[in-house]
């Protein structure tokens, strides 16, 4: 299992659009990938629950995957994240 | 004999045709217990009805005109996600197994459950979202209740090509079949321009009026209606007259729409491949929805009065969540935020008693800004909090002289320093401009744009203040002419001072969306427009027909010879020679 903090960086923090990119990386990995923030904690694979966690930006959310590829699925992640969900700036 | 409702258009256009009315049937959700091989059997009708209804969305997002996919495409998707959700779907079954219950009952208590999740929640991208679940639940319980029948395929028949549809409420997905089946026009009991359904019928242009109340009693089926969007009027009658003006009407508007369109997917070039920036006027969902799909880079002035027409004033959470509901809108695009502009002919009811014997000379704009800091410093607060979540941009009002400016200025940083005290996120980059709109910030405007990022031209005050003519008075109004040629080469003097420090000029005020007025201002070196959504798509069709040097010349050619009193000649050789 991995833990890791992550900051979102994007202007806009969790939106829609980016909520359904983040879900859509997340369901192309077999492990479970889970999201925590304020004690929260939501399957990341959900578009439900990522919306429900309300992040806005500068927030920090931990990050934890669990599974055969949960190496990969992190590094992907933080990479959707870093990238700032693709938007533009 | 005339039948006339009234509503609210959500999707502009004219529709002549016969009424036709959709069905209202309530859906009747089925609650019963379920055990043994039942359960499996609930577990497989949920599962088959959010396949069928993703894979209907997959198609109509498919189907979707190309110059419309973005933010209706958008919607789609996150929809279609919802029917994949495991918080939604795979809970929903596990309800099914472990309470023994049937689906729709599976179902109705799970959407329950996280619907007070999300109401909990104050934020307002979230109170969209309830709207969302609350549809994708619709959506599924209606494949439910008739597995197999084709659901929505029932309830819109075939043969309603060139009909207006009346109905109390429509899904997008109704909107979406509606438009397979290539009705004229809708009409509703319910919705506004910001339901997701008019956000459909506008990506597929079909002209629509929402908001209608009792058309379903009012109206006959199968009689004559016309359908006026743009005022929001629903018409029945049998009156010739009535339908050859609307005939007309309705074919000039096809061909006008049609160009501005082919527009609207153009680069924001000029005919000589100089950038133009066009922006929205706009301050509530609604409208601030259409600039973002008629092409606005952003907003560049949304007015806070609405804000405060109450007896009481606003609190900081109240401004706070109006601006953050506006950026959900504009996803990522700046938002220009006005401060407080009362005073004038504008004083709101909590602020009555500052008004005093001129109000277009008084304690207006900045100055009751800056009389009242704890207000200030209220709105100033709110903005710089959503300047955390997205671009913001801070304009100031009716400045007259550069000391009002610093402590405008010195407001923003001691808030935006306490706001960081507190640990809140606020960018520390927002820009702040000016509004030039009183003959001494346009004289003044180099002194101004030194200390300002952007500077921001109201023409209306401007022309109210350097004509001295109060447009609201029968007597003097004709004289109330932007095209005066002193307001002209005022504006010129605006645009070469904000130059000199390379600060961008925007132009704010109804001369920007004036289609007569913009080939001279982009002559006088103004690039950026901020107008009211409907005028976009016309300004861009005008610009991007425009050659910015040759109309630069044939303006400094007209200026150069004193003369006339109005640029009004000007503006005709400038659309003769655009042909």
């Amino acid at each position: 299992m991995t833990r890791r903090t992550i900051r979102l960086v994007n202007r806009l923090g969790l939106h829609a659009r980016a909520a359904s990119r983040l879900v859509q990386v997340a369901a192309g990995f077999e492990s479970a990938v889970w999201l925590e923030r304020d004690g929260r904690r939501v399957n990341a694979k959900s578009i439900m629950g990522v919306l429900m966690l309300a992040a806005p930006v500068g927030s920090e959310l931990v990050l934890e995957c669990d599974g055969p590829d949960e190496e990969e699925a992190t590094r992907a992640v933080e990479a959707l994240v870093d990238d700032r969900f693709g938007e533009a700036e | 004999m005339i039948l006339a409702l009234s509503g609210t258009g959500v999707s502009d256009g004219i529709a002549l045709g016969r009424l036709h009315k959709l069905s209202e049937r309530e859906l009747d959700l089925p609650e019963y217990h379920v055990e043994g091989e039942e359960i499996e059997r609930e577990v497989r009708r949920l599962e088959a009805a959010s396949e069928t209804c993703e894979a209907m969305l997959g198609r109509m997002e498919a189907g979707l005109p190309e110059e419309a996919k973005g933010p209706a495409a958008e919607l789609l998707q996150v929809h279609r996600l919802m029917l994949r959700d495991d918080t939604l779907i795979g809970e929903s079954v596990r309800r099914v197994r472990t309470e023994g219950i049937n689906a729709e009952w599976a179902l109705d208590r799970q959407a329950a459950s996280m619907r007070a999740a999300l109401e909990r929640s104050e934020d307002a991208y979230l109170a969209l979202r309830s709207e969302d679940l609350d549809q994708i639940v619709q959506l599924l319980q209606r494949e439910l209740a008739q597995t197999g029948a084709g659901s929505l395929a029932e309830r819109i028949p075939a043969g309603l090509e060139g009909t207006v549809v009346a109905a109390r409420s429509l899904s997008p997905a109704d909107v979406a079949v509606l438009h397979q089946r290539r009705v004229a026009g809708v009409v509703t009991e319910h919705g506004g321009s910001w339901s997701h359904s008019a956000i459909l019928a506008r990506a597929y242009g079909i002209p629509t009026v929402m908001a209608v109340r009792r058309a379903l009693r009012v109206l006959r089926e199968g009689e004559w209606v016309i359908l006026d969007s743009h005022y929001g009027a629903v018409l029945a009658t049998e009156d010739d007259g009535l339908h050859g003006h609307y005939g007309e009407k309705f074919r000039q508007l096809a061909r006008r729409q049609a160009r501005n369109s082919r527009a609207l997917s153009v680069p924001d070039r000029t005919l000589d491949g100089q950038r133009f920036r066009l922006f929205g006027n706009a301050e509530r969902g609604p409208e601030l929805a259409r600039c973002v799909e008629q092409g606005a880079a952003g907003i560049g002035l949304m007015r806070t009065e609405f804000l405060f027409t109450d007896a009481t004033l606003p609190d900081e959470e109240t401004q706070y969540r109006a601006l953050r509901e506006a950026q959900a809108v504009l996803d990522g695009r700046p938002l220009t935020v006005r401060t407080l502009d009362a005073g004038g002919d504008k004083l709101p009811e909590a602020l009555a008693r500052f008004d005093g014997p001129n109000p277009a000379l008084g304690l207006r704009g900045i100055r009751l800004s800056l009389a009242l800091p704890e207000l200030f410093d209220l709105q100033l607060r709110a903005i710089l909090r959503a300047s955390g979540h997205g671009p913001v941009r801070i304009l100031l009002p009716m400045l007259t002289r550069l000391d009002e400016l610093e402590r405008a200025r010195e407001r923003i940083s001691e808030c935006a320093e306490a706001l960081r005290e507190e640990g809140v996120a606020v960018d520390p980059d927002v820009q702040v401009g000016g509004m030039i709109e009183t003959p001494a910030a346009a004289w003044a405007t180099e002194r101004f744009a030194a200390r300002l990022d952007f500077v921001s031209i109201g023409t209306n005050d401007l022309v109210q203040y350097v004509l001295a003519v109060d447009r609201q008075d029968e007597r003097v109004s004709h004289l109330f002419d932007p095209s005066c040629r002193a307001v002209i080469e005022l504006i010129r003097h605006v645009v070469r001072g904000a130059a000199v420090h390379q600060r961008p000029v925007q132009i704010c005020g109804e001369m920007a969306g004036d289609s007569r007025m913009v080939p001279v201002l982009v002559g006088l070196g103004v690039r950026e427009f901020s107008m009211p959504p409907g005028r976009l798509a016309e300004i861009k069709a005008v610009l991007i027909r425009l050659d910015a040097a040759e109309v630069r010349r044939a303006v400094e050619a007209f200026l150069d010879v004193p003369g006339s009193d109005s640029v009004d000649a000007l503006c005709d050789q400038l659309i003769r020679s655009r042909g």
